[in-house]
């Protein structure tokens, strides 16, 4: 069974004591799981689809990403404040220890809630998460955001050219809606980057020792934008986690390699 | 109408062919320069900011940009400095715009409070505080500061500077970036309560709204000349002075030029033309646009307004490939005999009521002996044609240094000069 687009319904939820209308992507059955979106917004894909045959998937849009709101950023002032409105979020959703998965930005967002509240989460899945930097692997996300957009493809994929990299950048066909299109991915990276610019780096690493739930980290090993070292380097601060790596896959897994990257993910959530 | 030299720092010597290869900004490789012509091309721009002055443009302007080989002003108020210290010794009644020290930028917002205050100080009340959000390459890539608070950073900053110059106490300043317990600035402005504001801007409702609500001053950097957004910019602004009840006084309004005169028409085409066109394809032709708008910089609303109307990015895109024909054609320059060149410019002058010209006389390769020609031409033949404009409708410049206040004596004046009075 899979879940149709038209199963996704979109929740209001007030938080950050009613300054924040964070708009809540919910689709599915079964026990909770929060994905938290990467740099460039919630885009509903099959990777979403297929954990939503066994979960009650909750994806948030980051503040200010949710289109006719771009404002909704600046009530938040740090990546600090972030992590409380997400456990807020949690906590007004009714959800009691939730599954995480975050991808790349999100998985920052996921690792640095389950190292900052610790009985927040049940289980955490990071898929190629920024949050950490080594001088020796630089993750070249200013050149890649304020570079051309022709380069975009190179950072993220193995296989840009495959279908589904294409259609994971896709513009609307209508050229009409282009700009506005265009519009809302720029801003919804200048939301993300917000707290990660020009090096995502809070301080995770001194803090991902508190980390205390199960913890999966999936890594592709040709990632042009977060190189496949810092999978060890999430590896070895997480007691007991463990670490997949995949061949010929790039940032974008789910594009690249995704039965491998929906194996890894769900032999780990089923275990 | 005041009539104004503007000046960058470009680095004159870049190799042919550097806009197919390198960006103009931000990752431009230093290992291009040879030390010794840099001095050339700075010193050079100092020297023809005080030929201008001797020359009797009536100011001079700097901008800021870092990380860049079109103009190596990382802080345009040490260039600005050493002008005002000249001109004082030399007794030239010119003004110093900075045009200016980035608010967005600066991570320190009070070091632009005193050092504009040291340059009023300096130069005996002849300072033009220019407040410039800053370009998007300059503050979110250089400076590296996330894009989206960019004007936030720039509100805070222009609130807190303005206040730091007029509180009669040290008071504690609690903003969201910046945080300071005792804020009492030494030395402060001689012109009270502050020198004459400027504020850049491309031209957006939400700005011009800001400017006029203030009444501060509106610069128009046009790059792009009057021609292609002139007329659609000046029409939104004076539109709004009259639905925010502000007059029609000319001097309300900068308008940037660039501008190169020779005998004849001919004539300037054979000695600028080459080096206006290296200018625009190696200085802002090869600014990639995305650089010009990291995402964050510009609300949604404005990328699609920027994208369905081909926008600044369309603009510095075919500056890279610009011809000297496309330059003239478009105004992005205006280029010819001193008549040709005092028509067009009192056409658009006139046109969109610019009480405040400036115009920049140097660009790119352009050689010191070739500027200093451009400038003595201008202003011997261009400049008396055009001053005189306003002088009919009787309008005040009030955004126009005042000098020393009255009360205070000069006891600095060289020996051999007299002190700047207005």
């Amino acid at each position: 069974m899979t879940t149709s687009a038209a199963a996704v319904r979109d929740e209001v939820v007030p938080v950050w004591d009613g300054r924040l209308r964070l708009h809540v992507k919910v689709a599915g059955s079964g026990p909770p799981l929060v994905f938290f979106h990467p740099l460039s917004g919630l885009t509903w894909d099959p990777l979403l689809d297929r954990l939503a045959e066994q979960h009650t998937v909750y994806a948030p849009e980051h503040p200010g990403t949710s289109p006719g709101e771009p404002r909704a950023i600046d009530e938040v002032a740090t990546f600090g404040e972030l992590l409380l409105v997400y456990d807020e979020l949690i906590g007004a959703l009714g959800l009691d220890r939730p599954a995480a998965v975050g991808q790349s930005f999100g998985g920052m967002v996921a690792a640095d809630l389950a190292a900052t509240i610790p009985r927040l989460l049940s289980r955490l899945v990071l898929l190629a998460p920024v949050g950490l930097w080594r001088d020796d692997a630089p993750i070249p996300l200013t050149e890649m955001v304020a570079g051309p957009p022709e380069n975009m493809p190179g950072y993220l994929f193995a296989h840009p050219d495959s279908a589904a990299a294409e259609a994971m950048l896709a513009l609307p066909a209508d050229p009409a809606l282009i700009p506005a299109a265009i519009a809302q991915g720029a801003w919804n990276i200048g939301c993300t980057t917000k707290f990660a610019w020009p090096i995502a780096d809070h301080g995770l690493g001194r803090r991902l020792h508190r980390v205390a739930v199960p913890t999966l980290i999936v890594w592709g090993r040709e990632d042009a934008l977060v190189p496949v070292a810092y999978a060890d380097e999430f590896g070895s601060r997480i007691a007991g986690s463990k670490v997949e790596l995949i061949d010929d896959c790039g940032h974008a897994m789910q594009a690249d390699q995704p039965a491998r990257t929906w194996a890894a993910i769900s032999d780990f959530l089923d275990s | 109408m005041k009539v104004s030299l503007f000046a960058q720092v470009p680095y004159r010597y870049l190799p042919d062919g550097f806009e197919e290869r390198y960006s103009s900004a931000v990752t431009a490789p230093y290992g291009l320069v040879e030390p010794g012509r840099v001095h050339d091309s700075m010193f050079s721009a100092y020297a023809e900011l005080m030929a201008g002055a001797r020359a009797g443009f009536d100011g001079i302007c700097v901008t800021e940009h870092s990380q860049s080989s079109y103009d190596m002003a990382p802080n345009p108020t040490l260039m600005a400095a050493a002008v005002a210290a000249a001109t004082r010794a030399e007794g030239l009644d010119v003004a110093i715009a900075v045009l200016g020290r980035s608010l967005g930028k600066t991570r320190e917002p009070l070091k632009i409070a005193e050092e504009y205050a040291l340059l009023d100080v300096m130069s005996g009340g002849r300072l033009i505080a220019g407040f410039p959000v800053g370009l998007s390459y300059d503050a979110n890539l250089n400076a590296a500061l996330p894009a989206i608070e960019t004007r936030e950073r720039y509100r805070e900053h222009r609130e807190l500077i303005l206040r730091a110059w007029t509180a009669p106490e040290p008071f504690p300043w609690n903003g969201k970036f910046e945080k300071y317990g005792q804020v009492n600035v030494w030395p402060r402005p001689v012109q009270q309560p502050y020198p004459p504001i400027w504020i850049p801007g491309t031209g957006t409702p939400s700005t011009l709204r800001d400017i006029l609500a203030n009444d501060f001053a509106f610069v128009y950097l046009s790059w792009d000349g009057p021609k292609l957004v002139g007329r659609e910019v000046f029409d939104r602004y004076w539109e709004l002075a009259d639905s925010l009840g502000r007059d029609r006084n000319p001097y309300r309004v900068a308008f940037l030029q660039v501008v190169a005169v020779a005998e004849t028409d001919e004539r300037a085409e054979l000695e600028y033309g080459r080096h206006l066109e290296a200018h625009y394809r190696s200085g802002p032709g090869a600014i990639p646009g995305t650089m010009m708008a990291v995402p964050g910089y510009v609300e949604p609303a404005g990328i699609e307004a920027m994208l369905r109307s081909g926008g600044p990015a369309g603009m510095l895109a075919r500056m890279r490939t610009a011809s000297f024909r496309d330059l003239v054609e478009s105004q992005v320059a205006i280029v010819g005999s001193p008549a040709t060149v005092a028509d067009q410019i009192e056409a658009f002058v006139r046109e969109f009521r610019i009480g405040n010209l400036m115009v920049m006389l140097q660009n790119g390769s352009m050689p010191r002996d070739l500027t200093e020609k451009n400038i003595a031409l201008f202003t011997s033949e261009v400049l008396p044609r055009l001053r005189p404009i306003w002088d009919a409708e009787g309008w005040q410049n009030r955004w126009w240094p005042r000098g020393l206040p009255a009360p205070v004596q000069d006891r600095a004046v060289p020996v051999g000069t007299e002190g700047s009075t207005r």
